[in-house]
């Protein structure tokens, strides 16, 4: 190793000085809690955290062989199915529209990022009435008479719904930053070249956006398979659908919270957690081959 | 600019205002603290509560926040802060987790206090709430409340319909007579002659249970009769009322009291904590009270005893083991459950008592709306207490979903289902209670 001169000692110094109320936020709030979770998946926990004992695998056994488990991840990933392509494909369209000179652009840009402003909570108290079999905003407009959210058949779809719903405006911010980055010369040249705007499209905005697009991907992978709040405002405990909705962490927190089962809760996390981790390695892997790097 | 400067004023004022009075105050009293938490899960009573409690505040000096919390999260909130120790001082216990907490020693003993205080004397609270929070002996909650069960209807829906009111001596074949008709007549106008979730069970289906003879939880909290023939013959009067009732998608996504606020059910059963929201309401005018039916087991076309049974509950006040001054904590407990505020607390409508008969002032407590029917039902009826065991929630939520009583309140026309569910939910309950 090479040895430090004392400029760049104290920089280091100093540089770690700087950083460290992030490090220690991560440690105490992020990484204490992952290794007790860990932990507690391992134990028949007792009341409020007192008197664990360590059972080995047998959480893993019970969560593993339970068939809601796999159902839950299913829901789970059924709702990520929506979300994320869905997510992206609209929002990578408003971006591209909305990177254009046009009029009220601002105005339109602002409209379609506010659901990200507004509480998820009250976003899912509203669609759930809109979403009213009998009272229902959706039915009465279209006269028609669909369980949109009670129906096991078709609530996840409407679930997934509001989940693209909120998560446009940000998606799309995110691709304007992406498309502000790739130089104007390379549309003037093709231009020049006579190709379409279509074609434009496809052949240098899509490579181009492809590192912004991969992280949205990613990052909203991961958000869409940890997603509870939806779920959990919309659907009543006793709706007949739920068990075909209901996600991972809606099963946890039932464990965990309502029933006190906390290690049964911290096992589920665990799963969903190797899970996350297998798709991020396998995505990791695809990005060598997918994204397009200048 | 002008207005800006009155507040400033203003604020200042108040601060300084509260500063001189804070330290008068403080230096008379006889505690170390000068505020205590109150955490409660009913929005409906902190005004009255609040009121309760400034009163103490004047003798004591120490003041109330009193906050609340929607049933839900109050839990979690409370399971939290119990694991870390940082529980409110003063808070309401509930028959679902007091065993929980008292095991644990989370609440605080209050043994000492009781046998030293003058204005507490247990005997004169209901024994089922005083037991509830009592645990090895150990008292570790007084009785706040006591609450019981009636079934409310819509005149404006019978009126439309001609159909007779409610009486105190309908049956549940009467009342599923009336239903029936109104369902029937009303079904051009979407408007149901009854509503209730599976949700609804100690304000709803658990009643019928009691009055056909079977228990949801045995006496010694150890056993259930739900999948006897008493608890299916129950469960089939349920069955018939849910064939002519809302139905559970409706019920599920709208919710039982708001079809009933809406004018689109004419009957559904409520718990007397429920009073305020339906008084409150923009047609209250047009709501009325009865006695839940019997069921008529001797068949002499009269309610006998054990016939008409309705379910009560109790919160208690409890104080969290560590907080910051006991003594304050329990004086402002002793407080809410002395006679005098315990009259005043049915005076104001919040609930009725936790001590015996000093309840008759809540029936008058809401003027042109007649509730003697909750007090009625223990004058003249049954009480059960709520269902508990250790870990209530486990089966409870279990009985509401899909694999129990969900999938016969989906099919209500399918007799076999609902048998079916009184025996799944029999196992359940065995099940949930070997795993406590």
């Amino acid at each position: 190793m090479k040895k430090m001169t004392p400029t760049e000692k104290s920089e280091a110094k100093w540089g770690l000085l700087f950083v460290a109320p992030t490090i220690i936020g991560l440690l105490v709030l992020n990484l204490y809690p992952i290794v007790n979770t860990i932990y507690q998946s391992f134990c028949k926990t007792g009341d409020f955290g007192r008197g664990n004992t360590f059972v080995g695998f047998a959480n893993y056994q019970k969560v593993l062989t339970s068939p809601e488990t796999w159902q839950a991840l299913w829901n789970t990933v059924k709702y990520a199915l929506i979300e994320v392509p869905f997510g992206v494909v609209i929002a990578l369209i408003l971006a591209v529209l909305l990177n254009k000179k046009i009029g009220g652009r601002s105005v339109y840009r602002t409209i379609f990022f506010l659901p990200m402003v507004c509480a998820p909570a009250a976003v899912a108290m509203v669609w759930k009435w809109l979403y009213n079999t009998q009272f229902g905003l959706l039915n009465n407009v279209f006269h028609t008479k669909v369980a949109w959210i009670s129906d096991p058949k078709i609530a996840w779809i409407s679930i997934g719904a509001i989940g693209v719903w909120s998560i446009i405006g940000y998606n799309m911010v995110l691709f304007i930053g992406g498309l502000q980055e790739i130089p104007g010369d390379y549309y003037e040249a093709a231009d020049i070249d006579g190709a379409s705007g279509l074609r434009q499209f496809f052949s240098i905005t899509v490579p181009l956006l492809s590192p912004t697009t991969f992280f949205i991907v990613q990052t909203r992978i991961i958000g869409a398979l940890t997603i509870f709040d939806l779920m959990f405002m919309v659907m009543d405990k006793t709706n007949v659908a739920l068990p075909k909705v209901q996600s991972i962490v809606y099963l946890f927190y039932q464990y965990a919270f309502t029933n006190g089962n906390k290690g049964y809760g911290a096992t589920l996390v665990v799963v969903l957690l190797v899970f996350i981790m297998l798709l991020t390695w396998i995505l990791q892997q695809a990005e060598k081959k997918l994204v397009y790097h200048n | 600019m002008k207005g800006r400067k009155i507040l400033a004023a203003a604020i200042t004022l108040g601060m300084t205002a509260g500063v001189i009075f804070g330290a008068s105050v403080n230096a008379s009293a006889d505690y170390s603290v000068s505020e205590l938490q109150v955490n409660i899960w009913d929005n409906n009573q902190r005004e009255g509560l609040q009121q309760i409690a400034d009163e103490w505040t004047k003798e004591s000096g120490v003041k109330v926040q009193i906050n609340v919390v929607d049933w839900d999260n109050y839990w979690t909130l409370l399971e939290a802060g119990a694991s870390g120790g940082q529980m409110p001082d003063v808070f309401w216990m509930h028959s679902n987790t007091a065993q929980l907490y008292m095991e644990n020693d989370l609440l605080l003993n209050l043994d000492d206090y009781i046998a030293a205080d003058d204005a507490i004397d247990l005997s004169k609270y209901y024994e089922g709430v005083v037991q509830l929070y009592n645990s090895n002996g150990v008292q570790y909650a007084l009785p706040k409340d006591h609450d019981t069960i009636a079934l409310l209807y819509n005149k404006a829906i019978f009126d439309k319909y001609g159909v007779e009111y409610p009486t105190d001596d309908w049956t549940w074949e009467d009342m599923l007579a009336a239903a029936k008709t109104i369902t029937e007549a009303g079904a051009a106008d979407g408007i149901y002659g009854y509503a209730i979730n599976t949700s609804n069970n100690q304000d709803g289906w658990y009643n019928i249970i009691y009055d056909y003879g079977a228990q949801v939880i045995t006496d010694d909290h150890k056993g259930t009769t739900i999948g006897s023939d008493e608890g299916k013959a129950a469960m089939e009067m349920m069955r018939q009322l849910l064939e002519v009732g809302a139905p559970q998608t409706t019920v599920a996504e709208t919710g039982t009291d708001s079809l009933f606020q809406s004018g689109l059910t004419a009957m559904i059963t409520q718990g007397s904590w429920m009073i305020n929201s339906f008084y409150t309401s923009e047609n209250a005018s047009d709501y009325a009270w009865a006695m839940l039916p019997y069921h008529d087991a001797n068949g002499n076309g009269a309610c006998d005893e054990g016939e008409r049974y309705s379910a009560y509950n109790g919160l208690g006040w409890a104080a969290s083991y560590n907080t910051a001054d006991p003594d304050a904590a329990y004086s402002l407990i002793s407080w809410f459950c002395s006679e005098e505020q315990q009259k005043k607390q049915a005076e104001l409508g919040v609930t009725m008592g936790g001590m015996k008969g000093v309840s008759e002032d809540f029936a008058n407590a809401f003027p042109g709306m007649d509730v003697s029917a909750f007090t009625r039902a223990e004058e003249e009826g049954d009480l059960f207490f709520r269902p508990y065991t250790r870990n209530t929630t486990v089966w409870e939520d279990a009985l509401q979903q899909a694999g129990a009583f969900l999938d016969p309140w989906q099919n209500p026309s399918d007799p076999e289902l609902m048998a079916q569910a009184c025996d799944n939910a029999q196992t359940i309950i065995e099940n949930a209670i070997a795993n406590e």
